[in-house]
């Protein structure tokens, strides 16, 4: 498997990994902002988001359908819609993508859910790897923590209900994140995941993640083409007056 | 004597149960006492002819059957049309969808049944999907690792119909050619015909190519139902009777 970078794209893809709660979706938000402020073009995918495959998959997790090979399948299918038809070609036009999740999220998820790991490999072998992965590592407990703080009411399949591990959707859980957490570090090194301590200050998590994108990319190469001024058009009364004045008339 | 053997029921033996590849997990092999049949061939080979006529004669000789076919998964079959409708699915995520169709009727329908020492009848099987993909450029090996979760059935019979009498079939039948069928997707050929017909012949060519692998029989499509059906069920008989 080889990077964009490798396989000549113009464009570079930037993936986060991590578990629920590791802060990870903050921190590519906030990448994505800095990149965007820049004037460069960026694009943002989000694991499970491909609208056609989605009526799917929400119906199969409501009805708990799933068993660990369909559960593999359904998302490798979202991410093959989302691979084909906005990451490629974004990235041959030379853009920065940013992934929240990528191919080492199923990686994680399906072998602990018994899928034999060549199988879900070799499924995903379509799928250059990103030219930067960071991983967002934080305390099992901390994660834990964040979620179990913020949304007391676990899915099922989130919960790792599926897997029988235990009857209390809470202690299931924790062992499910923790089996995760076994398999991203399994793979840290064969993937040269960049690893970032997810129980420091949100501020000092993104300033090391600029620095590192700083580093490793020339970002200058990803900005938006000037585009040619458009053709100066005879001048017509301001539009903004008549914002004012409605504005006004609603204050009074 | 011989009125004992015309009632005599005949209990299939045990089949030799393995996975193409990784196979799914947890499932005891040992346990699946049914046998899996499966009918392959083109849209017009007469496949849902054979299987309505080989329930007939299963359900006489005293066996369960129960059918399966693509795109009937509770689970993707309704997003699976709606997005083939609008012909918007790129080719991995065409052929992901309908491996998760398959694995979705693999574990919930064919294992269980199986289990339950049913004769299971499938309208098609992965070798379809293979095909489909394959003349769509997509890779072999990807595809092979992809339905190493498919069981490998008792037996497997590709209904052989030239396309030239495919597309008279078609026609008697809808008065129409099928976009898909056609291949219309793979921009063979505006004239659909011509698309129908190139398009049938890369099939049968890439069905062949899979029969090395995975040494399914190939039985003449062109003779009549009955005539066809008898030569199924003598080989039937044989996979039932465990040779």
């Amino acid at each position: 498997m080889k990077t964009f970078a490798e396989l000549n794209f113009p464009g570079r893809l930037i993936a986060v990994e991590g578990l629920d709660g590791s802060g990870k979706s903050t921190q590519i938000y906030l990448l994505k902002r800095w990149l965007e402020l820049q004037g460069l073009k960026v694009y943002f995918s989000e694991w499970n988001s491909s609208e056609l495959v989605k009526a799917a998959t929400s119906k199969a997790k409501k009805r708990e359908l799933l068993t660990p090979t369909t559960f593999s399948l359904i998302h490798a299918t979202d991410f093959a819609d989302r691979y084909e038809r906005h990451l490629v070609p974004l990235l041959r036009a030379g853009y920065l993508v940013l992934c929240d999740r990528y191919i080492f999220t199923a990686f994680a998820r399906d072998v602990v859910r018994g899928c034999p790991p060549e199988w879900v490999r070799g499924i995903y072998n379509f799928a250059a790897l990103p030219d930067l992965t960071f991983f967002f590592k934080a305390d099992l407990q901390v994660s834990l923590q964040r979620i179990l703080d913020g949304r007391p009411l676990l899915k099922y399949f989130e919960a790792g209900m599926d897997l029988r591990l235990s009857t209390d959707p809470y202690e299931s859980f924790r062992i499910f994140q923790g089996r995760i957490l076994e398999q991203y570090l399994a793979m840290s090194t064969e993937f040269s995941f960049l690893g970032i301590d997810a129980n420091e200050l949100v501020e000092k998590q993104q300033g090391i993640i600029r620095e590192l994108l700083a580093q490793r990319l020339n970002l200058t190469d990803f900005r938006r083409a000037e585009r040619p001024l458009p053709a100066r058009r005879p001048q017509r009364p301001p539009p903004a007056q008549v914002l004012i004045s409605n504005r006004e008339e609603a204050v009074e | 004597m011989k009125r004992l053997l015309q009632n005599h029921i005949v209990v299939p033996g045990p089949s030799r149960r393995r996975f193409y590849g990784h196979g799914i997990p947890n499932v005891e092999l040992d346990q699946l006492a049914g046998k899996l049949i499966v009918v392959e061939g083109a849209d017009g080979s007469g496949r849902s002819t054979q299987i309505a006529l080989l329930v007939e004669w299963l359900e006489g000789c005293g066996h369960a059957t129960v059918q399966v076919g693509l795109k009937r998964s509770t689970l993707v079959s309704e997003e699976l049309e709606n997005a083939q409708e609008g012909n918007i699915l790129s080719r991995t995520t065409l052929s992901l969808f309908y491996a998760t169709d398959f694995a979705d009727q693999l574990e919930n329908i064919i294992l269980p049944a199986l289990k339950a020492g049913f004769v299971v009848l499938a309208d098609r099987y992965i070798y379809t999907l293979m095909a489909r993909d394959m003349v769509r450029g997509m890779d072999e090996a990807w595809l092979k690792n992809l339905y190493g979760i498919a069981l490998e059935p008792d037996a497997v019979f590709y209904l052989n119909v030239a396309p030239e009498e495919l597309v008279q079939r078609s026609f008697a039948k809808n008065s129409a050619l099928d976009y898909w069928e056609s291949g219309m997707d793979l921009g063979l050929s505006r004239d659909m015909f011509d698309s129908f017909m190139k398009y049938q012949v890369l099939m049968q060519k890439t069905f062949r190519h899979l029969q090395t692998t995975y040494g399914f029989t190939i039985v003449d499509g062109l003779r009549s139902a009955d005539a066809l059906n008898a030569d199924l069920r003598k080989k039937i008989s044989a996979v039932l009777a465990g040779k």
